[in-house]
């Protein structure tokens, strides 16, 4: 699969320290299995691979055949689950502007459980109500990027 | 006084002081639970200074706070804020009182005309404007002077308190009756405007903590669809953009007052790994640490309240006790436990009151849980 990106991009791949063959292999599987996410207008996509100290994203478009890399990012703390324990119905339009292609289903605006060097605290996130994968979205995975470096500091 | 005028602060505390600081974050383990009892204008009452004085000057304001902090054995946290930040930045006229802290006098909405023509500043704006340049003074001399008692602090409170120091209270809540949809859109105004003030924070230091949270909209005034609509889901949106663009990440819910009929909302507010919820008032009762951690202990760290009035005009035994049955209730709470008060320590509080809750958090605080 031919990926297409800007030097900004190819940037912060090596910023990031991600291969670009790994973003491939991420996208290959997100596309296989439809385990991604759609923007409703954008026609933008975020996939991701868990590892076991590491979540990646790839944000990417794809038209006519051309997939064109938007930007890459991680979190080192590591997913849980919802806080609470499950997804509840709440009082407020937590419908994002992200469906989760595998159901069809509007990812909803929710807390999550992470947990980074033996901490677990609550964090945003997109969460599909139907299989329950759960993304970060980009704004706030640079939250988390400050939140992990406090408790780096603070654990020490 | 300059800073060369005041004693050095003792090492050996602050090291201490920091480790009891950090538990409730990053679940260190310490021996017990810290206090923090919003010390504000009540340190200028240590130096025989008035409030009026203290918040007029922005850097001695501080000092007496860090050092006040140490006198009580208290969270190390220089803070500096009033609650009416941010109206003189879009025109208004703000007063500063000699016994008390500043205060709109003249805001800049008078009329539903003025809520639609009503421009937010940019963070660019309100990096010039009044209330951010008195701001940090403060905090870029705590930053210099103390910086382990630094923290990045944006006041902004809610929506409605932000509606309200541009618009005269009696004038939002005549439209939240006559013309609600006014409100919603100047509530959403003030969601743009946290954004953009958090921003300013968060560029400046590198991080920030956005002190929000519900205090005119509290049972008292406003009922719980009400609060709902101008106050819990406008904020919970503002926090989730200022989350989402890199902006916090503190978010410290202060929920003052009554609020007995919407606390359970908030257990959804959006949240960070950094995130406490402090509720004042359940009823006319302080709201119970014990309901506090069965709603919110799961969630994140919790900071349980000693009732400001008995602060102010009880006596110390009134308050030891108070505070004793909040930090037993509490103090293993399973991500992290604060105790304080139910807002700012009053400014003439008796420093033996203030005392008694450090004692009880001494003799009752004591962690089981490590």
């Amino acid at each position: 699969m031919d990926i297409n990106m800007t030097e900004d991009v190819q940037n912060s791949l090596k910023d990031e320290g991600f291969k670009i063959e790994e973003i491939q292999e991420l996208i290959e599987k997100a596309e296989s299995t439809g385990t991604k996410l759609k923007h409703k207008s954008e026609g933008t996509f975020i996939a991701k691979e868990d590892f076991e100290n590491l979540t990646r994203y790839a944000v990417y478009t794809t038209s006519d055949g051309e997939l064109t890399l938007c930007s890459v990012y991680a979190h080192k703390m590591n997913i849980n689950g919802p806080t609470g324990g499950n997804i509840h119905d709440v009082e407020y339009d937590d419908k994002s502007e992200w469906i989760c292609q595998k159901c069809n289903e509007a990812a909803l605006e929710r807390n999550v459980d992470l947990s980074y060097m033996g901490v677990t605290r609550p964090g945003p996130a997109l969460v599909c109500p139907d299989c329950g994968e759960i993304y970060v979205s980009e704004g706030v995975a640079k939250t988390l990027k400050t939140a992990e470096g406090i408790l780096e500091e603070k654990r020490a | 006084m300059p800073a060369e005028d005041y004693a050095p602060i003792d090492q050996d505390w602050l090291e201490k002081a920091g480790n009891l600081w950090t538990t409730p974050w990053a679940d260190t383990p310490s021996e017990r639970v810290i206090v923090d009892p919003i010390i504000l204008s009540h340190a200028a009452s240590m130096f025989r200074k008035s409030p009026g004085y203290f918040y007029k000057n922005p850097e001695e304001a501080v000092r007496m706070v860090c050092h006040t902090c140490e006198l009580y054995d208290v969270t190390p946290v220089g803070h500096y804020l009033y609650a009416d930040y941010w109206g003189e930045d879009y025109g208004g006229e703000l007063k500063f009182q000699e016994s008390a802290p500043p205060g709109m006098q003249k805001r800049p909405i008078t009329t539903p005309e003025d809520v639609d023509n009503f421009e937010v500043l940019s963070p660019e704006e309100l990096a010039k404007g009044p209330s951010c340049t008195r701001h940090f003074r403060a905090l870029d001399t705590c930053k210099e002077e103390y910086p382990q008692m630094f923290a990045p602090i944006t006041q902004l409170a809610g929506t409605m308190e932000l509606a309200t120091n541009w618009a005269a209270i009696e004038d939002v809540f005549m439209w939240m009756i006559t013309d609600p949809d006014l409100v919603d859109r100047l509530c959403s105004k003030a969601v743009d405007h946290m954004v953009n003030a958090s921003k300013v924070t968060a560029d400046r230091y590198g991080a920030n903590v956005m002190i929000t949270g519900s205090v005119v909209a509290s049972g008292d005034l406003m009922d719980r669809e009400q609060i709902k609509r101008f106050s819990y889901n406008p904020v919970s949106k503002a926090v989730r953009k200022v989350l989402n663009e890199d902006a916090g990440p503190g978010i410290y819910y202060h929920l003052c007052g009554n609020h007995s009929d919407d606390f359970d909302l908030w257990k959804d507010a959006p949240m960070s790994p950094f995130t406490i919820v402090q509720i004042g008032y359940d009823g006319k009762e302080i709201f119970p640490t014990s309901k506090l951690v069965e709603n919110f202990g799961d969630r994140c760290t919790c900071f349980g309240t000693v009732d400001t009035k008995l602060v102010d005009r009880g006596t110390p035994a009134q308050v030891y006790e108070q505070a004793k049955q909040q930090v037993l209730a509490g103090k293993d709470s399973p991500r992290g436990f604060i105790l304080g008060t139910a807002c700012e320590c009053p400014t003439n509080a008796p420093p033996a009151n203030v005392h008694a809750i450090v004692k009880a958090a001494k003799d009752h605080g004591k962690y089981e849980k490590f």
